[in-house]
């Protein structure tokens, strides 16, 4: 699912943000990101959504190399993928079906496969009552199930999450983190950054890459799903 | 394209949102692009009259021919036929002093009265040559050439006058058109850009989660095209009413004119302006969208 060989990533500044690893992660595994603000997840997550190219080393992710010359495939790679980003991204002025439906209308799901998928998603998140509700009106955590939503409903072979617990109390981070490890399947591989390393720790099953100025250091426990 | 059938009604209703995020400074774009287009349809009916008046008095282009005085029937007549077998004659019809009597009094209208201060009719007989009008100069001097010709009276100046006029015309109506062309393309890449740039951070997290670009861009192209084809059908029918009291003030008391069919002047209208707002609208959008590429 996704293949990396000495991949680095240096911004036009100079800044190194990843440092050459290798990594490679199956299908159906649970991946943790972890390290302090600034420890260069968001980078390597950027590098996974194809927003930024690799510097160096090559990558892989759904078979499909990430380089700048193939910039046209990054848009179908993006299909498959389940974004949740740190800041959602949702769309104010639309409701939060329409902003789940949003994520689905180009990855040639039928119009009725699109209603039923995004109210089924929205529900398992638990927000049954706030389908019709624009996202404006919504509170910060109804907004990051939102964006759950949108991403699970694409029915995606990898979920991408940008710290999900940013904002959250232990009690809720500890909800969040094991909502996101529920969309795990044989099929979909859940990959999630989170600087709160104290609430991860010992879980089994699950790839843990922790960063520290941009060095990457690979430890995994138990096995994939 | 089962993606575009799929989504038919949320191109459209992005493309209404868009419209809306600025609603007054678009509505003022739409009323602008209508008075443009309104200027235009103006220019380009003038020129389809005055083409088809151009065309049709050429057409029934006309010299008199005036013989010397004492000509007999049988001098006439050969006269006639000489003038006949000139090359670009059409017809030749004689016409009597009192046929010109009568004429005259009828060009005079309610001033004909005048006539009644000769003591005899004044007016000579002639010959009415239809002619070719490219062939005027020729003509006229062969039948100047004539021995029984006393005057050939041509209205040739104000043929070529109106001739002028109409390539004047043609020329205003390719500036206007160019004008027109130009204003509207500013306008409204104008416009889509700043819906680009209201709508950049919904297009970076359509684009993060792949959608491609001609479905990003559609509700944009919509939103031009839309535009450009309201404000021709506002202009067209504006236009209706201008053209139907023009016709009204032209055709009554200037029934000489030979005006065209005002249905099929408002049909060329139609067609002209629908088909330049369908391909402005595209072309402005496709400005608007191509520039704002990159930067957002």
């Amino acid at each position: 699912m996704i293949e990396a060989h000495d991949l680095e990533l240096i911004y036009s500044d100079g800044t190194v943000a990843v440092k050459p690893f290798n990594l490679k992660v199956g299908k159906g595994e649970l991946v943790y990101i972890t390290g302090a603000s600034g420890s260069g997840k968001t980078s390597l997550l950027k590098l996974l959504i194809g927003s930024e190219y690799p510097t160096g080393g090559t990558l892989n992710i759904l078979g499909e190399p990430i380089n700048k010359g193939n910039s046209k495939s990054i848009s179908k790679i993006r299909h498959k993928i389940g974004p949740i980003f740190q800041e959602f991204r949702l769309i104010k002025g639309k409701t939060s079906m329409d902003n789940v439906k949003l994520g689905m209308r180009f990855i040639g799901m039928k119009p009725s496969q699109i209603e039923e998928e995004a109210q089924s998603v929205l529900i398992k998140v638990g927000l049954e009552d706030k389908l019709n509700i624009k996202v404006d009106y919504l509170s910060w955590g109804e907004c990051q199930r939102v964006a759950i939503a949108r991403a699970v409903a694409r029915k995606p072979a990898l979920i991408l999450a940008d710290e999900p617990t940013g904002n959250l109390d232990r009690e809720n981070a500890i909800k969040m983190l094991e909502l996101l490890a529920s969309f795990r399947t044989k099929d979909t591989a859940v990959i999630m950054t989170t600087h709160a390393t104290h609430l991860i720790e010992g879980h089994a099953h699950a790839t843990y890459i922790h960063m520290d100025r941009g060095r990457v250091n690979i430890e995994r426990q138990g096995k994939s799903y | 394209m089962k993606t575009y059938i799929y989504n038919f009604r949320y191109f459209i209703k992005e493309s209404i949102d868009i419209f809306r995020l600025n609603l007054i400074s678009n509505i003022f774009s739409l009323l602008s692009t209508g008075l443009i287009f309104f200027v235009l349809t103006l220019i380009i009916a003038g020129w389809n009259v005055s083409s088809s008046v151009t065309d049709a008095i050429k057409g029934e282009s006309e010299i008199s021919v005036y013989f010397k005085e004492g000509l007999t029937d049988a001098e006439i007549i050969e006269l006639t036929n000489l003038v006949t077998n000139v090359f670009g004659v059409k017809s030749v019809n004689l016409v009597n002093e009192d046929e010109a009597y009568e004429r005259m009094e009828s060009v005079l209208g309610g001033d004909a009265q005048v006539l009644s201060f000769f003591e005899e009719n004044p007016f000579d007989a002639f010959l009415e040559v239809g002619i070719e009008l490219s062939e005027i100069d020729a003509i006229v001097s062969q039948i100047n050439q004539m021995e029984k010709v006393d005057l050939v009276r041509d209205n040739k100046e104000v043929l070529n006058r109106l001739s002028h006029m109409s390539d004047v015309l043609n020329l205003v109506s390719y500036f206007a058109i160019a004008a027109v062309g130009i204003t509207t393309l500013v306008i409204l890449s104008h416009i889509i850009r700043q819906g680009i740039y209201h709508h950049r951070e919904q297009i970076n997290t359509l684009e993060l989660l792949g959608a491609p670009k001609y479905f990003i861009a559609l509700p944009f192209y919509i939103e031009g095209i839309g535009m450009t084809l309201t404000g021709g059908l506002l202009s067209l029918i504006l236009s209706h009413f201008v053209l139907s009291e023009i016709y009204l003030q032209v055709s009554g008391p200037l029934p000489f004119i030979p005006l065209p069919d005002q249905g099929g002047v408002m049909q060329n209208l139609i067609l002209m302006v629908i088909g330049l707002s369908l391909i402005l609208g595209y072309l402005g959008s496709a400005f608007g969208v191509s520039s704002s590429r990159g930067k957002n």
